[in-house]
C-alpha cells in the first residue's frame, strides 16, 4: 500500500469520524417536554412569544435578564429567562428560538433567534 | 378577470425590450452551447460550428448586457410599475444607491453573476489556446443556459421557471386586489419602498460585485475540468487553467474577507466571521479552489495528480451552485440572517445542482456501456422520484451509485503514478495539504448543511454555535499552518534531508520560543486548575495554533529571504502564505482574547447554569454617569437623531495619577429606527494599532423626550411593606426605618380621636447621601385625611395611605419626577487585541496572489513566443 493511500484512509476516516460525533453530541430542536425529561441538555426550542403577558426586562436590576412567556410548537407554555438584554423588536416576532435548558420549572435560554414577519419583503405600493 | 383598467404614464415598451434581451440571451445560449458542442465533437474541420457558435456567444453578451442596461434603465428614471424597481428604489436615492438596489434583489444578484460570466467568457475565449475553446466554451455557454432560464419567470405545467426583474408592479402575485390596480393614474402617486436602509452603506455597492466576480471566477477552471474529463485529456488544459485559477483564489477571497470586514464594522454580533451559512458557502469554494490551484501545481511541476485537480476544480463551481441553492431556497429558515428569502425557486435550484454532477459524472465515465446505464439509472430516479415520492431514498441511491462510479472511473481511466511516494518531497506534502484544504471543506458543508439534513432524514439537529465551529476546525487550521511552513523548503521528487533541516532550524527555534513565551504562563494561571475541559481544550489547542502560525509565517519569511532571495516576482506564493498564516493568527488573537470590557453590574450569578450562560456583559449605563469599562471610564453624553439614525455618544475617559479625567476618543453607536426592518444597531470601533474597542447598543429608548414636562410627576406606584422593608425609587433607595404613633392602642379605640401615624423613611441617593421622609397617616374621626410628604431634593412624593392591621403592614404611594428618570442605554463593549494583524494578513495575501497571477501570466507568454 502507498503511503499516499494510508492518508486517504485517514481522511475518509477523520470525515465520517466528524460525522457521526457530531450527530452523537451537537443540540437537537425539541419541545418543552422533552426539554423537561432531560434538564441537564442543551436544546433549540421553537415556538411563539406570548404577547399578552408583559415582557419583564429591567436593566436597572439586571441588564442581563429578560423574562418572558414562550409556547412551544405544541402550544405548551413556559416561563422563560433570557440570560441577555431584550432583542430589538421583539414584540414584531413572529417565531423565536430559544437556546438554553430547563431548571426547575423556567426554561433558560442563553441565546435567542428571532424570525420577523418576512424581513425583506414587507411593505405594500400605496397610493398616497 | 381581464383587466381593462387604461393605466397613465406605464412604460411597458421597455419591459418588453427587457423580456427580449430575457429570452435572446437564454435562446443565444443554448444555441451557443449546441453549437460549440458540435465544434468540439469535430474540431478541426467544421470552421461552420466555430462561426456560429462564436456568433451566438457573442449575441449571448449582448443580451446580458442589454437586460443589465435595461434594469438600470429603469431604475435610474423610477419607473415603479416595474416591481422589481418598486421594490428596492425610491425617489430620493442617490446615485450610488441605485448601484446597490440593482442586486440587492434576488433576480438582479442572478443578473449581476451572469454578467461577470458573460465578461469572463469573453476574456477565456480571447485568450484560450485554439483546441480548449470549443468544449470549455460549450461548458461555460450550458452554465449561461442554466443562469439565463433563472430570469425567465415562465409558468410549465403550473409550475414557475425563475423568476423575471421585469414583472409588472401590478401584475405581482403579491400585491394582487390592492387599491391602488384601481385607479389608472397609481404612477402618479406612488413612491418606490427603496433601498433597505441597512444596507445603505459602501460596502453594499463594493462587496456584491466583488464577492460575485468571485462566484463567477470559479466557472472558468471547472469549464476546463469537465472539457479535458470530455476530451480525455486530462493535462494540457491545467496550464491555461492555472492562470484562472489563481484569480479566484484572489478574487473569491477578497470577496470574502470583505464580507468580514463588512460585518466587523457593521453589524452587531461582536467580530468578523460568525460561521453563517451565508458565509460559508463562499468559503467552502475557495478552500476548494486552492486545494484545486496547489494539486495544479504538482501536475506543472511533476504530474501525477490528475484525478485530484479534476475533482477540486470541478467540485469547487458546483459548491458555489450547492450554496446558491442553500441560500436562496429558503431552506435555512432561522438558521441564518442574510438569506434570501423564499421565492419558489427551491425545486429548480435543487434540479441544475444535481443536473451538474449528473453531467460530470457521465462525462468521467468512458465507457460506453456503463456510461448508457448510468444516463437511464439517472432518468429513472428522476421519473421515479417524481411519481411516487421516496425522494430521500432516491437521492441518496442515485448519490451512492454516482459516487461509486467516480471511483471506478478512477481506478479504471485514470494515469496513476506507480512509483512509492517520496516523503521528502514537496508534491507529497502539497498533496496533504490539499487534502486537508478538501476535508476541512467538506466538514464545514456538512455542518453548514445540517438544515438540509433534517429535511431530507426528518431529523432535528440545531445548527452548530460559532464556539463549535472554532473548535472543530481548529486542529485542521494547526495541521495546515505546519504544511505551509515546511512545504516550500522540500524540493519536487526529492530533498536532502540535512539541508531541509538546517534551513527550518531558525523559524522551528523562534516559533517555539515565542510560542512557549507567550502561552505557557496562562497554565500557571490561578484559574487554569478550575477550569473546565473545553476551556483547557482550548487553551492547548490555542497555544498550539500561535505557535504553528508563527512557524509558518518565519518559514515562508525565511524562504522568501534565504532561497528566492527577496525576488518579489516569484515570492508571490511565499507572500500569500505569509498572509494567510497572518489572518489566521489575527484571528486566533483578536477572538480568544476578545475582552468583554463592559460588565454587568448585577450581583446575579448566572454560572451555575453552565459553560454557555457566564457571559454577563450588558452594562447600564445612565446619562451624564461615568462607568469603569476596561482601562477606560465611559460616559453616557445623550443622544441626536438624524434622520431615521439615533447616535449614542459616549465618551471614552482615562484617569491619571491624581485621579482626574482626561477624554481620549468619542464613540458614536448607532441605533437605526428603520421603518421596514425595525431597529437595527450598528456598532461603532475605535482603531488603535494594536487594538480596536468595539461598541454597541442593545437597548435604548429613541423616541425624543423633549416634550415632556421634568417637573410634573409620574404615575404613582403603591408599595406594601413593613418596617425594614426597602423601596427602590429611580434615584434612591429608601428604606423603612420604623412607624410611629401619636397614640397607644388603648386610647385609639375611643372614638373622635385623632391618628397620627408617621412612617419614617431614609431615602440613599446613589451618591450615599442619606434624607429622611416623614408620610403621615392620619385618620380623623374614622376618615382619613389627606396628607402628602415631598423630598424635593430627591423630587419624591410619599402619600402613607394605608394600614393593615392584620398583616400589619402598610402602604405607600410614591410619585417621582419625570426628570428623575434619567436617560439610559444599554451597551456591550469588547476589546479586540491585535486585530490588525488579521487586516494585515488579507492585504498580505491578496497581494502575494496577484504576484502569483501576473507571474503566471508572464511565463505562459514567454512559453507561448
Amino acid at each position: 500500500m502507498k503511503k499516499i493511500h494510508i492518508v486517504g484512509i485517514i481522511v475518509i476516516a477523520v470525515a465520517i469520524g466528524v460525522i457521526f460525533y457530531s450527530l452523537g453530541n451537537n443540540a437537537s430542536y425539541a419541545n418543552f417536554i422533552e426539554a423537561m425529561a432531560n434538564p441537564d441538555t442543551e436544546y433549540h426550542v421553537v415556538g411563539k412569544l406570548n404577547k399578552e403577558f408583559p415582557v419583564v426586562y429591567d436593566p436597572k436590576i439586571n441588564a442581563d435578564e429578560c423574562i418572558f412567556r414562550m409556547s412551544d410548537i405544541n402550544g405548551l407554555e413556559k416561563t422563560v429567562v433570557l440570560h441577555k438584554s431584550v432583542p430589538q423588536d421583539f414584540q414584531k416576532s413572529e417565531q423565536i428560538v430559544v437556546i438554553g435548558k430547563m431548571k426547575g420549572n423556567d426554561f433558560h435560554a442563553n441565546d435567542i433567534l428571532m424570525k420577523c414577519p418576512s424581513k425583506y419583503n414587507d411593505g405594500k405600493p400605496q397610493i398616497k | 378577470m381581464e383587466n381593462t383598467t387604461a393605466y397613465i404614464g406605464e412604460h411597458l415598451w421597455i419591459g418588453n425590450i427587457g423580456n427580449g434581451f430575457v429570452i435572446l440571451s437564454l435562446v443565444s445560449a443554448i444555441l451557443s452551447t449546441v453549437a460549440y458542442y458540435f465544434f468540439a465533437k469535430d474540431y478541426s474541420l467544421n470552421s461552420e460550428w466555430k462561426k456560429f457558435a462564436r456568433f451566438s456567444f457573442s449575441l449571448h453578451s449582448l443580451s446580458v448586457l442589454g437586460i443589465a442596461s435595461t434594469l438600470f434603465f429603469l431604475l435610474f428614471n423610477h419607473y415603479y410599475e416595474f416591481s422589481y424597481v418598486w421594490q428596492h428604489s425610491n425617489n430620493s436615492m442617490p446615485l450610488e444607491y441605485i448601484m446597490s438596489c440593482f442586486w440587492e434583489g434576488q433576480e438582479g444578484s442572478f443578473l449581476l453573476w451572469t454578467f461577470w460570466n458573460v465578461v469572463l467568457g469573453n476574456i477565456l475565449r480571447k485568450t484560450i489556446d485554439g483546441k480548449w475553446e470549443a468544449p470549455a466554451m460549450a461548458v461555460f455557454s450550458l452554465v449561461q443556459v442554466f443562469l439565463a432560464s433563472m430570469l425567465l419567470g415562465v409558468y410549465v405545467f403550473d409550475y414557475k421557471f425563475g423568476t423575471n426583474p421585469f414583472t409588472l408592479l401590478r401584475e405581482n402575485p403579491d400585491f394582487a386586489n390592492l387599491p391602488f390596480i384601481q385607479n389608472p393614474n397609481y404612477l402618479s402617486k406612488l413612491d418606490g419602498r427603496g433601498l433597505n436602509p441597512l444596507l445603505m452603506n459602501y460596502w453594499m455597492t463594493i462587496h456584491p460585485p466583488i464577492l460575485f466576480l468571485g462566484f463567477s471566477s470559479t466557472l472558468p477552471p471547472f469549464a476546463f475540468a469537465v472539457a479535458g474529463l470530455w476530451k480525455k485529456d486530462f493535462n494540457t488544459w491545467q496550464k491555461p487553467a492555472l492562470t484562472w485559477t489563481f484569480f479566484c483564489i484572489m478574487i473569491l477571497g477578497t470577496g470574502i474577507l470583505m464580507g468580514g470586514a463588512w460585518a466587523y464594522e457593521a453589524l452587531s454580533f461582536g467580530g468578523f466571521w460568525a460561521w453563517d451559512p451565508v458565509e460559508n458557502s463562499s468559503l467552502v469554494p475557495w478552500l476548494i479552489i486552492v486545494a484545486a490551484g496547489h494539486v495544479m501545481i504538482i501536475n506543472k511541476n511533476k504530474g501525477g495528480s490528475l484525478f485530484m485537480t479534476h475533482l477540486l476544480a470541478i467540485s469547487s463551481f458546483l459548491l458555489v451552485l450547492y450554496s446558491t441553492f442553500l441560500t436562496r431556497s429558503g431552506i435555512l429558515g432561522t438558521s441564518s440572517v442574510h438569506a434570501f428569502t423564499d421565492l419558489g425557486m427551491q425545486g429548480q435550484l435543487v434540479i441544475y445542482v444535481l443536473t451538474f454532477i449528473f453531467l460530470c459524472v457521465s462525462f468521467l465515465i468512458h465507457d460506453k456501456l456503463i456510461k448508457v446505464s448510468y444516463i437511464l439509472i439517472s432518468l429513472l430516479v428522476f421519473y421515479l422520484s417524481s411519481i411516487y415520492g421516496y425522494k430521500t431514498l432516491l437521492l441518496l441511491l442515485w448519490i451512492s451509485s454516482s459516487i461509486i462510479l467516480i471511483i471506478y472511473s478512477y481506478i479504471k481511466f485514470f494515469p496513476k503514478e506507480v512509483d512509492e511516494e517520496n516523503l521528502y518531497s514537496r508534491e507529497f506534502w502539497m498533496f496533504i495539504g490539499s487534502l486537508l484544504f478538501l476535508l476541512s471543506a467538506i466538514v464545514i458543508t456538512y455542518f453548514t448543511s445540517i438544515p438540509v439534513l433534517n429535511k431530507l432524514f426528518n431529523l432535528e439537529k440545531a445548527p452548530l454555535k460559532i464556539s463549535d465551529y472554532n473548535r472543530w476546525l481548529t486542529p485542521f487550521v494547526i495541521l495546515a499552518m505546519c504544511f505551509i511552513g515546511f512545504t516550500q523548503f522540500l524540493k519536487y521528487k526529492k530533498t536532502d534531508q540535512k539541508t531541509f533541516y538546517k534551513q527550518l532550524l531558525i523559524p522551528l527555534f523562534f516559533s517555539i520560543l515565542f510560542g512557549s513565551v507567550s502561552s505557557i504562563p496562562l497554565y500557571f494561571l490561578h484559574d487554569y486548575p478550575v477550569a473546565s475541559n473545553s476551556e483547557k481544550w482550548n487553551l492547548i489547542s490555542y497555544s498550539l495554533l500561535l505557535t504553528t502560525g508563527i512557524f509558518s509565517v518565519l518559514a515562508n519569511l525565511q524562504y522568501f529571504l534565504s532561497v528566492i532571495k527577496g525576488k518579489i516576482k516569484h515570492a508571490g506564493a511565499s507572500i500569500a502564505h505569509i498572509g494567510f498564516s497572518l489572518i489566521i493568527i489575527g484571528a486566533l488573537i483578536s477572538t480568544s482574547k476578545k475582552q468583554t470590557i463592559s460588565q454587568n453590574t448585577s450581583t446575579k450569578n448566572v454560572a451555575s447554569l453552565g459553560e454557555n450562560f457566564n457571559a454577563q456583559k450588558s452594562l447600564l449605563l445612565t446619562k451624564g454617569d461615568t462607568l469603569q469599562m476596561g482601562n477606560y471610564f465611559v460616559t453616557y453624553k445623550g443622544k441626536e437623531r438624524k434622520g431615521i439614525d439615533v447616535f449614542f455618544n459616549m465618551d471614552y475617559l482615562t484617569k491619571d495619577e491624581k485621579g482626574s479625567f482626561k477624554k481620549v476618543f468619542e464613540l458614536h453607536p448607532m441605533v437605526q429606527d428603520n421603518p421596514r426592518m425595525g431597529q437595527a444597531s450598528n456598532p461603532d470601533t475605535k482603531h488603535f494599532l494594536e487594538k480596536d474597542i468595539y461598541t454597541h447598543i442593545t437597548y435604548a429608548d429613541l423616541s425624543d423626550n423633549r416634550d415632556i414636562k421634568k417637573d410634573a410627576y409620574k404615575e404613582p406606584t403603591n408599595f406594601i411593606g413593613h418596617v425594614n422593608d426597602t423601596i427602590f425609587a429611580e434615584n434612591a433607595i429608601i428604606l423603612i426605618e420604623s412607624i410611629t404613633t401619636n397614640l397607644t392602642e388603648q386610647q385609639y379605640s375611643k372614638a373622635d380621636s385623632l391618628l397620627i401615624v408617621t412612617a419614617v423613611l431614609k431615602a440613599t441617593d446613589i451618591k450615599g447621601k442619606v434624607y429622611r421622609a416623614y408620610p403621615k397617616y392620619i385618620l380623623k374621626n374614622n376618615t382619613v385625611m389627606p396628607d402628602q410628604f415631598e423630598l424635593n431634593e430627591l423630587g419624591l412624593k410619599f402619600i402613607f395611605w394605608k394600614i393593615n392591621p392584620e398583616e400589619g403592614s402598610i402602604e405607600i404611594q410614591l410619585s417621582e419626577k419625570v426628570s428623575n428618570t434619567k436617560e439610559f442605554v444599554v451597551l456591550e463593549a469588547y476589546e479586540f487585541p491585535h486585530i490588525n494583524i488579521l487586516w494585515l494578513g488579507s492585504l498580505t495575501m491578496i497581494i502575494g496572489t496577484i504576484i502569483a497571477i501576473l507571474e503566471r501570466r508572464r511565463v505562459n507568454k514567454l512559453s507561448k513566443i
